[in-house]
């Protein structure tokens, strides 16, 4: 699915990963952690293509064409989807015109026409069931005095409805009480597939536990210095992080 | 002869008294030709459509008060903040009061402007300063410089933190039936400097006396400045205030204004900023029955990134007061990240009273904060019957209300003394008994 | 790689005014000028009474003595006033009877525009009273709406078929010395719309009008006069675009609405005369008074989607004279390039319990300037006026401005104002959003205007929202903050 080496990238200046190689085969999940800034949430923006990272090294290869080339939107045209650690609001602009836009910003680059309507309605339905969202949530603006638990609820929401080949959950269980973290995590399960793949990326082992991923990395000063299956988030809990500080 | 022809006419005879060699001499000159040019600003100046000045000029005026009138310290020590010790620059119908007055040079100046116009010591500082940020095409400023011979001059050099409040009075005594006055201050608080001042118009008794004041403020880096206006006159007293604020990096500004007394008041208050992170703050109470009017008209010129500034200014009107609220915030298109607020909120107790509001906003740079809010209305009828459900006569929750609503504004006051006198005069004004253990 | 905002913005820029073109229609044109004598030709040409020759040369002989206004924030080259021709028309003058007798090139333009009668017929009960270059060439569903006996006509009928309606009501809202631009409209108004609803009629459908300058240095001076009778109700759509051309083309149209008691009228407007090209080089004055009147229980309300034009000067209004009458304004003024646009409302409370709510949305980009103006006044015999303002600006690069200059003025102790404003950017965190779902920066830029004018895009009648949201969008292009 996607395939990263020798990543290296800064941003205003400053190197942020120092050569990440890591990849990541369709119906696999990896968790990626980490302490706070070591690297893990540039790592999901340079992936994503936000402009203000530089990648000065390395190669990003998505079903083996290279990322490099593509702006961000180009990115999530090939499957890229980025559930955001601080989703963004935007007022006055609808959950429901949102996705729609994006729907068929997405069909259209793939030469298809609008999604009719009704389908639109049908899958709407059907993934906002999934997530247990309210169909009075769906026309407020998007993330505009959204709780923690609805920003990162409808995040998954969007995932759903764009059905990306590449999902990366940013912190996704920050923010999140124990149930709003099942809901999500209950809907991340049921979006997985041997046609997909998906990086979990986390400080805690708490949201693995619900998404059992089949690797584990662990993240230090902008590099990958320890993989391994999901034991490794048991005893990453267990000793925290001082000792990885070693590995590096 | 109008006023008007009178005050041009008269500057022959004012140039007599004073010293043609002085720094400021051909500014004297040249401001009164601004003057002549300009005339005396009228409703069809869009900065001057809620405020006449006709009836004030229409009336005529001595302009050059009789010798040194003395007052007796007793009758006046109430206009003092007599609680603790401060500086005093006290003039009385124009005229420097040594024996009320309490001056210094130690370490600090707190003189007066005729000295600092004549003395050759001052002279750099007079070249650097005098008339700098003023604006030089506004008419009343123009003669206001024209006739420019005393008032209060504060310097604060660098690092040096003033000990004591300063207090800037002056007192119309009323022996001129009738008195035009053109008070000019300047003020230069040096880097790292800080400074407190409190300005108070008074009159003793009831005459018809107007107030043409021009204060130049320089703050330089890092500098503190709080800066207290007491407007509480007689009745038959009218100020035109017209301060100019230059303010350089990281200095802090503030400004309240209290008009709760008086004939006609018009404040020009204009910042300046110079250098970035300035942080401006402009705050107001008016309080204002009868047929009393006045006009506050503020501008915050934003013409530097990183720089803040508050507005926030109260209004209460009963009677067939009238208010004015026009208050501009304009940012330049260097100002990056600027965060500008204004809030105009008013209460109109009286069917005959009238606000008119203007709150401005001229934008020119994208990434800023900027909002401006105004109201006009009432006391809230739920909270009104809150209290009077308890037992508080509806007179006096009105008045309790009141004075909450305006009251807030009393919170950034930084000497004690001064907050508790304005608390004070605010209860009174309002009818409310303090001792009730508000 | 992703774009810089620079870049969007050069590859934007380059976009041109689309619906910049000329129809070649064959016209009849006065020569230029303005005379007592040309004033009474218009009227002669137009076979009007006595009275409203009159009317006309009052109006002229009024404006002679007055000055172009010079207050609004706007700067431009003043038009001389003797060298415009004051009527043009198409030569084919008679009445079509069915829209097959329409010049066919005329029809073509409508096409282009995407307003073809056609379509225009088909979309749900919308009739069409089409202006072009000032004389009303085609209308339709006038079978309809005649059953319900409500007239909706061209102006210049009106005078013939109406007189005691027009005689009455024109001039009453605006009288013809209200300003300079309003009296050269009452003297020299070439056509426009006139639409009555007798009393206790609920319109059936949506009357709709659009406009078009075409004709070479004409300008155009429209009139339009909406009566809405007791406890009728009425809702209207003006439309604008406008061919590129180089010279500043002067528009200066009246428009006056009188809703009798219990009545309502909602007028909606979408503009967009040509805005000059993005050098600033030419574009439409937009100088257009419009008011209305509201007596007891009526509702007047003003909706309106400002993208074109190089200088606009409006500022629909409301007279709140009848007792619980209430006035309405929602605005969206989009300005871009070199566009300056001075527009707002008034509110005059003049009635008791009389309300009024102000929504506007600035959204500046290019080097463009927009201001806010509205005032907010409440007379002493206004008992519990009750006013909401809410003005945001939106602001797209560094060399625009935004401005508010809201007047509130209050004479009574009873009323309640309100007035809100901010100013904000569009973030780069928010377009990065898009971009993430696969929302491209322009369609993104649209995105968040249009959730930033939603309020009033609300108000819109529906197929008229879908119109003004894709108005937006080409509005923008050549702008990203």
């Amino acid at each position: 699915m996607i395939t990263i080496e020798n990543l290296h990238a800064q941003v205003e200046g400053k190197k942020i990963l120092n050569g990440i190689d890591f990849d990541v085969k369709p119906g696999e999940v990896h968790a990626i952690m980490g302490p706070n800034g070591s690297g893990k949430s540039t790592l999901s923006s340079v992936i994503a293509g936000h402009h203000d990272y530089e990648v000065t090294e390395g190669t990003m290869l998505l079903e083996g064409e290279d990322l490099s080339e593509m702006n961000a939107e180009e990115r999530a045209h090939n499957g890229i989807f980025l559930s955001f650690q601080y989703p963004v609001e935007i007022p006055g602009v609808s959950v429901t015109n949102f996705i729609k836009t994006a729907i068929n910003a997405n069909r259209k680059a793939h030469g298809l026409e609008n999604m009719p309507a009704n389908e639109m309605l049908k899958k709407i339905r059907e993934k906002s069931a999934l997530l247990e969202i309210d169909s009075r949530f769906l026309s407020r603006s998007l993330n505009e005095g959204f709780s923690g638990g609805e920003k990162k609820r409808n995040e998954i929401f969007q995932m759903a409805m764009l059905e990306p080949k590449l999902s990366i959950l940013d912190e996704t269980d920050s923010g999140l009480d124990i149930d709003a973290l099942k809901i999500v995590a209950n809907g991340v399960n049921k979006l997985r597939s041997k046609n997909n793949a998906i990086v979990v990326i986390t400080h805690y082992q708490r949201l693995l536990e619900y998404i059992v991923p089949d690797f584990v990395h662990v993240i230090f000063d902008g590099k990958i210095v320890k993989s391994g299956t999901k034991d490794l988030a048991l005893e990453l809990e267990a000793k925290g992080y001082d000792w990885i500080k070693e590995l590096a | 002869m109008d006023f008007q022809e009178k005050l041009l006419a008269s500057h022959i005879a004012f140039e007599e008294e004073i010293d043609l060699t002085d720094p400021i001499h051909q500014l004297r000159i040249d401001s009164l030709e601004t003057f002549e040019a300009k005339g005396f600003p009228t409703r069809k100046d869009e900065d001057w459509k809620y405020t006449s000045l006709n009836t004030l000029i229409r009336k005529d005026y001595a302009l050059f008060p009789k010798a040194e009138t003395s007052i007796d310290l007793q009758k006046v020590k109430k206009y003092f903040l007599y609680e603790i010790d401060t500086y005093k620059v006290v003039f009385i119908d124009g005229v420097y009061s040594p024996f009320l007055s309490n001056t210094t040079h130690d370490g600090l100046d707190v003189c007066l402007m005729s000295a600092a116009l004549t003395k050759s010591k001052y002279r750099d500082l007079i070249n650097t300063y005098f008339n700098k940020i003023a604006n030089q095409g506004d008419s009343l400023t123009c003669l206001n410089t024209s006739y420019t011979r005393e008032g209060a001059y504060v310097y604060i050099p660098k690092e040096t933190v003033a000990e004591k409040p300063i207090e800037i009075i002056h007192f119309s005594t009323g022996e001129e039936k009738s008195l035009w006055l053109q008070p000019r201050n300047l003020i230069v608080v040096d880097q790292n400097a800080q400074v407190q001042i409190i300005e108070r118009h008074q009159s003793l008794k009831e005459h018809d006396v107007v107030t043409n004041s021009v204060t130049e403020i320089y703050a330089h880096q890092d500098a503190l400045l709080d800066y207290y206006k007491i407007q509480n006159d007689l009745t038959s007293a009218s100020l035109i205030d017209n301060t100019y604020i230059s303010q350089d990096k990281n200095s802090n500004v503030k400004v309240h204004t209290f008009s709760l007394g008086g004939k006609l008041i018009r404040n020009n208050l204009n910042f300046y900023h110079k250098g970035e992170h300035c942080d401006s703050t402009l705050k107001g109470i008016t309080i204002l029955e009868e047929k009393q009017h006045v006009d506050h008209f503020t501008l915050v010129d934003h013409s530097q990134p990183n720089c803040e500034s508050h507005q926030d200014y109260k209004g209460v009107f009963t009677g067939k007061s009238k208010g004015v609220f026009n208050g501009k915030i304009f940012v330049d298109r260097l100002a990056q990240k600027t965060n500008a607020f204004q809030q105009n909120n008013n209460i109109l107790l009286d069917d005959k009273a009238t606000v008119n509001t203007k709150p401005q906003l001229e934008i020119f740079a994208d990434d800023v904060k900027c909002s401006h809010g105004c109201t006009v209305g009432q006391l809230d009828n739920d909270a009104l019957f809150y209290l009077r459900s308890r037992g508080i006569p509806e007179k006096e929750a009105k008045a309790l209300m009141t004075y909450a609503f305006a009251n807030n504004v009393l919170e950034s006051v930084e000497i004690p003394i001064l907050k508790k006198r304005i608390n004070l005069l605010i209860a009174n004004k309002l009818g409310v008994n303090l001792g009730l253990g508000l | 790689m992703a774009y810089t905002e620079e870049e969007l913005k050069k590859e934007l820029e380059t976009k041109e005014y689309e619906y910049g073109f000329y129809t070649d229609i064959d016209s009849e044109t006065f020569p230029i000028g303005l005379s007592e004598e040309i004033v009474e030709r218009i009227s002669a040409k137009k076979n009007e009474p006595k009275w409203m020759t009159q009317w006309r040369l009052e109006a002229f002989r009024a404006w002679k003595k007055m000055d172009e206004p010079d207050w609004a924030n706007v700067h431009y080259k003043k038009p001389d006033f003797q060298a415009i021709s004051y009527y043009s028309a198409p030569l084919k003058k008679d009445k079509y009877e069915s829209i097959d007798e329409v010049d066919p090139e005329l029809l073509a333009t409508f096409e282009k525009l995407g307003i073809s009668l056609d379509e225009q017929k088909k979309l749900a009960g919308v009739a069409v009273d089409i202006v072009v270059d000032s004389v009303s060439v085609a209308t339709t569903f006038k079978k309809t709406l005649g059953e319900k006996g409500i007239i909706f006509c061209s102006i210049s009928e009106a005078i013939q078929d109406h007189p005691e309606l027009v005689k009455k009501y024109i001039g009453s809202v605006i009288p013809v010395k209200d300003n300079f631009y309003a009296a050269l409209n009452s003297a020299v108004f070439s056509d426009g719309s006139f639409c009555y609803i007798p009393k206790g009629v609920r319109c059936p459908m949506e009357l709709s009008t659009y406009f078009r300058i075409n004709q070479a240095g004409t300008g155009q001076f429209e009139r339009t006069l909406v009566i809405a009778d007791e406890s009728s109700y009425v809702s209207y759509l003006e439309g604008c675009t406008a061919p590129s051309r180089d010279e500043n083309q002067l528009h200066a149209a009246v428009v006056e609405l009188v809703a009798l008691d219990h009545s309502e009228i909602k007028y909606s407007t979408v503009q967009n005369w040509y805005p000059g090209g993005k050098d600033g080089v030419g574009g439409v004055y937009n100088f257009v008074t419009k008011r209305g009147i509201c007596h007891t229980h009526s509702k007047i309300s003003w909706t309106q989607v400002e993208t074109g034009s190089a200088v606009t000067w409006k500022y629909p209004s409301c007279i709140l004279k009848g007792d619980h009458s209430i006035g309405e304004f929602y605005s969206i003024a989009l300005t871009n390039n070199y566009q300056q646009a001075d527009t707002g409302t008034k509110m005059i409370h003049l009635g008791k319990n009389t309300k009024s709510t102000i929504i506007s949305k600035g959204i500046s980009a290019g080097k463009s300037q927009n201001s806010y103006r509205g005032l907010v006044q409440v007379h002493p015999r206004a008992i519990n006026a009750r006013n909401f303002s809410q003005c945001d600006s939106l602001l797209m690069g560094n060399d625009c401005g935004a401005h508010t200059f809201p007047y509130i003025e209050v004479r009574n102790n009873s009323a309640q104002i309100e007035h809100e404003a901010t100013t904000s950017k569009i973030g780069e965190d928010q377009v990065f959003y898009c971009n993430q779902r696969g929302i491209d920066p322009e369609k993104a830029i649209a995105l968040i205007v249009n959730g930033f004018s939603k309020e009033v895009l609300n108000k819109l009648p529906m197929e008229f929202a879908v119109e003004a949201q894709k108005l937006l969008e080409i509005s923008l292009e050549g702008s990203v903050g």
